[in-house]
């Protein structure tokens, strides 16, 4: 397990775990979220008009469950100097506020070559289901 | 000698994974004391790679590969074992339409063996259709463990196939390396080759085996009070 305080490249190992962390995301932060970005309709703000458009409720925009789970990374990577050089992401299912969240990660692989971690992340329920899965690339400079 | 192996999983030959097989072996190796897979099948979306060879990855790791394939068929997706030439100029794998009556038919019929997988997920499942249209026919099995189900997809799929007596298969799904053989497959037979997993497929004796960590819930959390600036 690689020491949080002073991550390098060196000092990460496949299998590390990112998290596990919970966050509470209220209906709230995500209207704050959705006004912030323009993104001001009824699916991100509203259960009833969430509802017309056959969502089970009010969701949160994909754009917030990617920067969540980009401060997983950000928060292992802490002060390290490694940064973000790549995230993807595939949303299996609404994430709905006012539920408690997991986010989650694993050290997969690493590559010698440009010095980068491979790291799959995801959101789970408060059920366990994985609401979005990823992965990210981090690079750690010399 | 029984053999565990995890039937459904997608590397980055597939558009939608970057796990690469490497990797994905090499997780089963740290992982060994709780998913003990023998090994994996590689059922990459609508292809096969009939050129792939990973018998050095396989020496290197332990562990067993074998190729498949995941087509789209009219009745939702299939796992396609046993995958021959003839089979590939018979069917186009690419066609995200093909008529799952004929895969089945003729699958089996050229020496392999289709199976429907998540058959309790919407759109893409046997459930939905079978409530739609005349159910199929010479299914063989169908897969009721998915370590990408959600909640109660699998236990749909149960249901199915208790209902129509389909013997029963899992597998992970995975297209994150750290999801590999959380859900797989236990045979009783060895098996070393696709020709054996056919096989036994067809007429062995084989259970799903769901290597997944049970989760404590998470308790309701309690809003934190944003204070206004």
């Amino acid at each position: 397990m690689s020491d949080a305080n002073n991550l390098t490249y060196e000092s990460v190992q496949i299998g590390d775990a990112l998290g596990p962390a919970e966050v509470y995301l209220s209906k709230d932060q995500v209207r704050a979220y959705a006004k912030a970005c323009g993104m001001w309709t009824p699916r991100f703000t509203d259960d009833e008009g969430a509802r017309k458009e056959g969502l089970p409720g009010m969701i949160t925009p994909g754009n917030m469950s990617l920067a969540i789970l980009s401060k997983l990374v950000t928060d292992w990577v802490a002060a390290s100097g490694a940064r973000i050089v790549r995230m993807g992401t595939t949303y299996r299912q609404p994430v709905m506020p006012d539920h408690t969240l997991t986010l989650q990660g694993f050290v997969t692989h690493k590559n010698e070559s440009d010095r980068t971690a491979e790291m799959d992340i995801w959101i789970e329920s408060d059920e366990g289901d994985r609401l979005v899965i990823g992965t990210a690339t981090v690079h750690f400079p010399r | 000698m029984s053999t565990t192996l995890d039937l459904h999983s997608h590397s980055e030959a597939s558009e939608d994974s970057r796990a690469p097989l490497e990797a994905y072996l090499n997780w089963l190796k740290l992982r060994r004391a709780e998913r003990p897979v023998d090994g994996v099948v590689l059922t990459e979306h609508r292809q096969f790679n009939k050129d792939a060879d990973y018998r050095a990855l396989e020496d290197r790791f332990g562990l067993l590969v074998l190729k498949a394939s995941e087509v789209e068929t009219d009745y939702g997706h299939v796992l396609v074992f046993g995958v021959t030439d003839e089979m590939t100029r018979r069917f186009d794998f690419a066609n995200v339409h093909l008529p799952a009556q004929e895969v089945i038919d003729e699958v089996a019929r050229m020496g392999g063996v289709a199976i429907p997988c998540h058959p309790g997920r919407p759109n893409v499942g046997l459930c939905e259709h079978y409530a739609k249209k005349p159910a199929l026919e010479n299914v063989v099995a169908v897969e009721v463990l998915n370590g990408g189900s959600r909640k109660g997809e699998d236990e749909r799929s149960v249901e199915l196939a208790q209902a129509r007596g389909y013997r029963t298969i899992g597998g992970s799904d995975s297209h994150l390396v750290s999801l590999i053989g959380l859900c797989a497959t236990r045979f009783e037979a060895a098996i070393n080759t696709i020709d054996d997993l056919v096989r036994e497929l067809r007429s062995g004796d084989y259970a799903p085996v769901d290597f997944r960590p049970r989760r404590k819930p998470v308790p309701h959390a309690v809003p934190v009070e944003v204070k206004q600036a």
